[in-house]
């Protein structure tokens, strides 16, 4: 009896744990439970804290409540314009119905290959079926700026001044005008798989294009393209500035003949100015008896001008020589 | 008691072996020793210390109950609080296009390895340029950190990379490449801000850095060609400045100078004509005293001098026949 008693006691103490072990359960922040009767599942608690079922015959399945992220395998895609480029996509998923999503997809495993299935074609789908602008660019921004850029360009050029050499870099390569857009991409895609993927509990809350880059042949291309592009435009830089040169020559050429020539007309003009009114003078002066003065000068001349050297042949009826002859 | 050994000192370690049957003889031990183990886990359990940089998450049952701040605290044993600690001051830091290898010595290394996945983007022209950023933030409200998001710093990088492309892509790869930096980083940050808080997850992002922003590799060299041709532009500019430079001036000079030596020329010839025209004036005056004997007089002096300064003089008379001697005497003067 005393015996019996003894052994009774722990036991039922033990077999008050082991139900109270099997009843309660603890659902940390961040998960949720679906409670399962014989591997049916009968209901979902999304609330942390303690929390309770039946023991032994209802069993817990916990499944993560927080944001997951999926991260799909980059793509060859061809855009509508035929450009072949890798897509990586990464996207936010949660679990919203957790009795759905195990009936549906058993587990995050199961989930992730439907995720891959769908965003991957919903994807290929919204991608290929426009150009690449629409993926790379989200506004059309951009066309003002080049706009603006081009403005600036003429307005400078009108002036007929030196165009700063930045300005010579223009716009290289492809700018055309987008109609949807990076943004609106994404909501398109998060749009079409949202509708597939919440009968499985699942809610997608975002999908961004992380990567789009050129498939290798094609970023070879694009490359050249670049490495071409950057040639013309050193190649028109150079010859501006050849350009350039070669106006500053020819005005200094234009500005050297102008100081020159006016210079001429000047020394000219003042040369000229001072002959006539020394012509005045001399005609004021000599007008009173032109013929002495020209006996003077003549004098004058002879004795500056006949060199040494010279031999003269004299008539012997020059006045000179009257004396000489006529002895008178 | 201890005296029972007949007044020897008592062997110690007997005395501490018979304590030890003694207490264990004793059944209501077992409990006491029990209870206080308990009382020592319960001790051990109850408190926790936060650090300066860190703040400490309790959750009661799994549930979140509060946040605590750096310090010594108490919480309930038994692990039925349990305490996450979070670096919250900490600014965290993650790198795209480059990893920091190690930051130790007096010079930062970073790894070697390609991360060209990651920078390399296209721009809204659809050229590629090579972006290397960094992305700094701090955990804000760290039971969202924990709670409302699994692999937070992954999500983090996914949208840090996304936003980054989304910005680049609506700019011009020249803009990308020189003026647009600050306003790159500062769109990114904003929109990377957004989108994070649109999941709740209790992050702040402190700042976007650009770090190295290039060429792709293989375009690089053109890139370069278009600066040397900026150069050379400037050199050949300068250089036709320079020839203008030192040919104009010059020139202006000259002309000065022309100019000033024919107003030199102009008084000169205006004096010598005033001179001259006086001095006729002078002579005019005196000669009309006694006009035919001065005219005689300066003739017969002028060929006296003339004469007087020649080699040679011949005098011919027309009634002289025969210049055949002068003709011959010109003849050998012109050999």
């Amino acid at each position: 009896m005393q015996n019996n008693k003894s052994l009774f006691l722990p036991l039922i103490v033990l077999v008050l744990v082991v139900t109270f072990y099997s009843a309660a359960f603890v659902i940390v922040e961040g998960r949720q439970v679906v409670i399962t009767q014989f591997g049916k599942p009968v209901k979902s608690v999304n609330e942390a804290g303690l929390h309770f079922k039946l023991p032994f015959i209802q069993d817990v399945r916990r499944i993560d409540l927080r944001i997951l992220s999926w991260d799909g395998y980059p793509n060859q895609i061809p855009t509508k314009d035929k450009k072949y480029i890798e897509v990586d996509t990464t996207a936010r998923w949660k679990i919203v119905d957790p009795l759905k999503f195990i009936q549906t997809v058993q587990n995050e495993r199961g989930a992730r290959s439907r995720l891959d299935a769908i965003l991957d074609g919903v994807t290929r789908d919204i991608i290929s079926g426009n150009n690449l602008v629409e993926a790379v660019r989200n506004s059309n921004n951009i066309l003002d700026v080049i706009e603006e850029r081009q403005k600036e360009l003429e307005s400078v050029d009108e002036d007929g001044e030196k165009v700063a050499s930045d300005m010579q870099e223009e716009v290289t390569g492809e700018v055309e005008p987008v109609e949807i857009g990076r943004e609106k991409l994404s909501a398109l895609i998060i749009e079409r798989a949202k509708k597939e993927l919440l009968p499985l509990g699942i809610e997608l809350i975002d999908v961004q294009l992380k990567r789009i880059a050129y498939e290798n042949s094609v970023q070879k291309k694009v490359y050249g393209r670049m490495i071409s592009e950057r040639e013309r435009i050193a190649e028109r830089i150079r010859s501006f500035g050849k350009g350039e040169q070669a106006k500053i020559e020819g005005k200094t050429d234009k500005d050297l003949k102008a100081i020159e020539s006016d210079a001429y007309r000047k020394v000219q003009n003042i040369k000229g100015k001072a002959e006539a009114e020394a012509i005045a003078i001399y005609a004021s002066a000599l007008r009173r008896d032109p013929g002495f003065y020209r006996f003077v000068r003549s004098l004058e001349a002879y004795e500056k001008s006949l060199p040494k050297e010279t031999k003269l042949l004299l008539s012997s009826e020059s006045k000179f020589w009257e004396v000489l002859r006529t002895g008178r | 008691m201890s005296f029972q050994n007949g007044g020897g000192r008592p062997d110690p370690a007997a005395e501490i072996q018979k304590k030890i049957e003694e207490f264990f003889s004793d059944s209501q031990m077992w409990w006491k020793l029990l209870a206080l183990i308990v009382v020592l886990v319960a001790g051990y359990t109850s408190f926790y210390t936060i650090q300066p940089d860190e703040e400490g998450v309790v959750l009661r049952f799994g549930e979140y109950h509060t946040t605590t701040e750096p310090g010594l605290h108490l919480k309930l044993p038994f692990g039925i609080d349990q305490t996450i600690k979070v670096k919250t001051k900490l600014i965290l830091q993650e790198e795209f296009g480059f990893r920091t290898d190690s930051v130790s010595g007096k010079r930062t290394s970073y790894n070697q390895g390609s991360y060209d996945d990651e920078s390399l983007m296209l721009t809204g022209d659809l050229n590629v340029a090579d972006v290397e950023w960094i992305t700094q933030f701090q955990i804000a409200e760290p039971q969202k950190f924990l709670f409302n998001i699994r692999d937070p710093i992954q999500n983090i990088r996914d949208i840090s990379e996304a936003i980054m492309r989304r910005v680049v892509g609506d700019r011009l790869v020249n803009d990308v490449l020189t003026v647009g930096r600050t306003e790159i980083a500062a769109e990114a940050k904003a929109l990377t801000q957004e989108i994070l808080d649109n999941y709740d997850m209790g992050v702040k992002v402190v700042s976007i850095k650009l770090q190295d922003v290039n060429p792709p590799e293989p375009v690089k060299p053109s890139f370069n060609k278009v600066n040397e041709a900026k150069q050379e532009q400037e050199q050949a500019i300068n250089q036709a400045e320079k020839y203008y430079n030192k040919i104009i001036p010059e020139a202006r000079g000259r002309a000065e100078q022309k100019i000033a030596e024919a107003e030199g020329f102009a008084a000169a010839i205006l004096n010598r004509s005033k001179g001259d025209a006086e001095r006729f004036r002078a002579m005019l005056t005196e000669y009309r005293k006694a006009p035919q004997v001065t005219k005689d007089r300066l003739y017969i002096e002028t060929i006296e001098k003339v004469l007087d300064r020649l080699n040679s003089i011949t005098v011919v008379d027309p009634e002289v026949k025969g210049l055949l001697p002068v003709f011959g005497e010109v003849k050998s003067a012109k050999q």
